[in-house]
């Protein structure tokens, strides 16, 4: 995937880009014209000395006793440098000159008005009935380096000026930029549960209605979610009660029944029904785990749950549980707090049922929020995982899956794809990595990369005899320090 | 006990009812708040097993209100909402305990023995009382070796001596604590139940004092 570019920084390259080739079309348009406009005023200037050179040459010439003879006009300073005339009679006899002209630059014949050479700019003009000729020249050297001087002189301001116009550019554009920058850091500092509307600020037109289209959608996700978690507790209710009343009214007819075989078929029927409630709860925390409310709004104190599921387990479970955990309080996560009781409850459940009932189940969840339950017991078998999956891939129950096996390691494979959480599962004796399902023999270890820089380790394990899992989960910080983040990006906003 | 059962389920409530009146307690049964609230207002009630989910209301709001007006009561939740989130919000409203449908009802009565026990200001259920053994949570009295078993009546009875020691319980106190709205109670049936525990337990386990009541002695 390529890395998404910068607006700004598009934007800064592509404004000083076409600033910069504007300015260079307009500089050289400039320089066309001076060009031209020199042309025209050295040609200007030309004819004007041709109109003052040819009257006084017309003059000395007439005076002369011998006029076929040529002259050279001596020069009045030592430095003569731009113009050299020649004049010359219907023959083409030279018969006045300037002191540096060179006959060579004007060629054989008289020539009337503006011509060029490879080298000069040549004038010529006549007098007496085109009996005498005038002929100027001047370099075209002359001419450029000045073109050349008036085009530095427009190029040389942009050296100054594109750094100058690229950094007033960017500074804009940062500063243009700023709500929408603070709308982007405000999503990305938001945790990924939570669904709350983001304050746009003072975004541009142009990006408002995405913001609102944002914050419908935020909406429309978390009338979703809640409408799920009503459903499900409205359906536990719906079906727990009925199974209650009836569980409730089969207990009191064996109670009643006398001995025999109306009280046995009394204690068959109690004993379907513990099952078909059984059945009902899991079936109820798999739609739970198929449901997209795993991630909770605020974070959890994942202490305080634990000891909530251990205490409940521990008066159901004849299997003694030994919770060591830290303060209520320490240890924070954003998983969703029912999620996490079911994973939580599925695993120890597990232990106590795979493991040896005369040893006690640990459970410890440290203060860097890594949750190690721990049994004595055979190993799991894979399939009893495995078994599990045909069950949701087509939504129809297998029989004799549940006696079989609790779905703990399904459990923590949906919950953890939910929350972007690594599992893992070690064998005692060595540790096999790979990527792939963790309910599968080979596939021991699965760690997806956890976003975000808060982050930490709940792992959950189950040692020495039954694989051992591990479960990464974002942890995040107290909600002090939550606060202290939250106030820092509204002050950043 | 007086216990006030809430539970809109005919079925459930019946069984419960029958369950909690046979672990010798007197049970009021209402399906619906008001009528709860009314109870409230007209009885002291020793436990309240509390549904949640009742046709005219949420049962967190109405504990939340007894609460905030100042009532003790011990209450047990008995409740289809089986997430932890739900129970923690109903533990936090107040509730001593939370049982998740479907239940024994064995373990109800457990529960509600705990619960009555932890008000006591006793929670430990193994008392010895002059030469007797008592097993609150087993309902057993051991006198040596010898087992002496009671009926229900008497160990409601008992209970509520023991719960107290030293407190003075008058006829009426034990009558409204040992039958529900319009049981049918004959005018010496403290007297009947006291007789039996003294013949069972000794004479002076129950004392008598004249034109006042009755309260815990030493057996």
């Amino acid at each position: 995937m390529k890395t998404p570019q910068s607006l700004q920084r598009q934007l800064v390259y592509g404004l000083t880009l076409g600033l910069v080739m504007f300015w260079l079309l307009a500089a050289l348009v400039s320089a066309l014209v001076v060009r031209q406009r020199l042309d025209q005023t050295f040609d200007n200037a030309m004819l004007e000395a041709a109109q003052r050179i040819l009257p006084l040459a017309v003059l000395d010439i007439l005076d002369r006793e011998e006029t076929i003879l040529p002259q050279r006009v001596a020069p009045l300073t030592t430095q003569q440098k731009g113009f050299s005339y020649v004049v010359r009679d219907s023959r083409g006899n030279i018969l006045l000159q300037s002191f540096s002209a060179d006959p060579a630059v004007f060629g054989p014949l008289a020539l009337s008005g503006f011509a060029s050479t490879a080298t000069h700019r040549l004038y010529g003009t006549s007098a007496l009935r085109e009996t005498l000729f005038l002929q100027i020249a001047e370099p075209l050297a002359y001419r450029q380096t000045a073109a050349r001087d008036a085009s530095v002189a427009l190029l040389l301001p942009l050296l100054f000026l594109i750094p100058a116009s690229l950094f007033g550019i960017w500074l804009f554009v940062r500063f243009s930029l700023r709500s929408l920058r603070g709308y982007g850091l405000a999503i990305e500092a938001r945790g990924v549960g939570n669904l709350s509307p983001i304050h746009g600020g003072r975004l541009p037109a142009e990006i408002r209605p995405i913001a609102d289209a944002v914050n419908h959608l935020l909406e429309r996700l978390r009338r979703a979610l809640e409408s799920e978690r009503r459903f499900a507790a409205n359906s536990a209710h719906e079906l727990r009660t009925p199974l209650a009343a009836t569980l409730a009214q089969v207990q009191r007819l064996r109670h009643d029944a006398p001995a025999g075989p109306l009280q046995a078929r009394a204690v068959q029927i109690e004993a379907s029904l513990k099952e078909l409630s059984r059945l009902a709860e899991k079936l109820m925390q798999l739609a739970k785990a198929e449901g997209g409310g795993v991630l909770a709004e605020v974070p959890q104190d994942l202490a305080m749950l634990l000891a909530h599921v251990v205490a409940d387990l521990q008066r159901t479970t004849d299997v003694p549980i030994e919770a060591s955990l830290p303060a209520p309080g320490s240890v924070f996560s954003l998983i969703d707090a029912d999620a996490f009781a079911i994973l939580a409850r599925n695993l120890i459940e597990n232990a106590c049922k795979h493991g040896a009932q005369d040893h006690a189940v640990e459970v410890t969840l440290s203060a860097s929020a890594r949750l190690r339950v721990v049994n004595a017991g055979s190993i799991v078998a894979a399939a009893a995982g495995a078994a599990a999956r045909p069950l949701r891939a087509r939504g129809q129950p297998r029989r004799g899956l549940w006696p079989r096996s609790g779905n703990c390691l399904d459990h923590c494979q949906r919950r953890r794809r939910r929350v972007a959480a690594g599992l893992t599962r070690q064998r005692q004796g060595g540790r096999v990595r790979g990527r792939g399902a963790i309910c599968s023999r080979s596939a021991a270890m699965i760690h997806p990369p956890v976003a975000g820089a808060l982050r930490g380790d709940l792992a959950v394990m189950a040692t020495p005899c039954l694989p051992r899992l591990a479960l990464r989960l974002r942890v995040l910080p107290s909600p002090r320090g939550l606060g202290d983040r939250a106030r820092r990006n509204k002050a950043a906003e | 006990m007086r216990v006030l059962l809430v539970e809109d389920s005919a079925d459930l409530g019946q069984a419960v009812r029958e369950q909690i009146a046979e672990d010798g307690h007197a049970v009021d049964w209402v399906q619906r708040l008001e009528h709860a609230a009314l109870s409230v207002r007209s009885t002291a009630y020793d436990l309240i097993l509390l549904d949640l989910m009742l046709p005219d209301g949420g049962g967190i709001d109405f504990l939340r209100k007894r609460r905030a007006a100042g009532d003790a009561t011990p209450v047990i939740i008995l409740t289809a909402r089986d997430q932890l989130s739900d129970r923690i919000a109903g533990l936090n409203a107040g509730a001593d305990d939370y049982l998740v449908k479907p239940f024994d009802l064995s373990e109800l009565s457990a529960r509600v023995a705990a619960v009555a026990r932890r008000y006591s200001g006793n929670p430990n259920p193994q008392i010895e009382l002059g030469g007797l053994r008592i097993d609150l949570s087993h309902r057993t009295i051991q006198r040596g070796a010898a087992m002496i078993d009671l009926t229900a009546r008497e160990w409601a009875l008992f209970e509520t001596f023991l719960q107290r020691p030293g407190a003075l319980f008058s006829k009426a106190q034990l009558e409204e604590r040992l039958y529900e709205f319009g049981a049918e109670i004959e005018s010496n049936t403290i007297e009947v139940h006291i007789s039996h525990l003294r013949k069972k337990l000794g004479f002076q386990v129950v004392e008598t004092v004249r034109g006042v009541g009755y309260r815990l002695g030493t057996a």
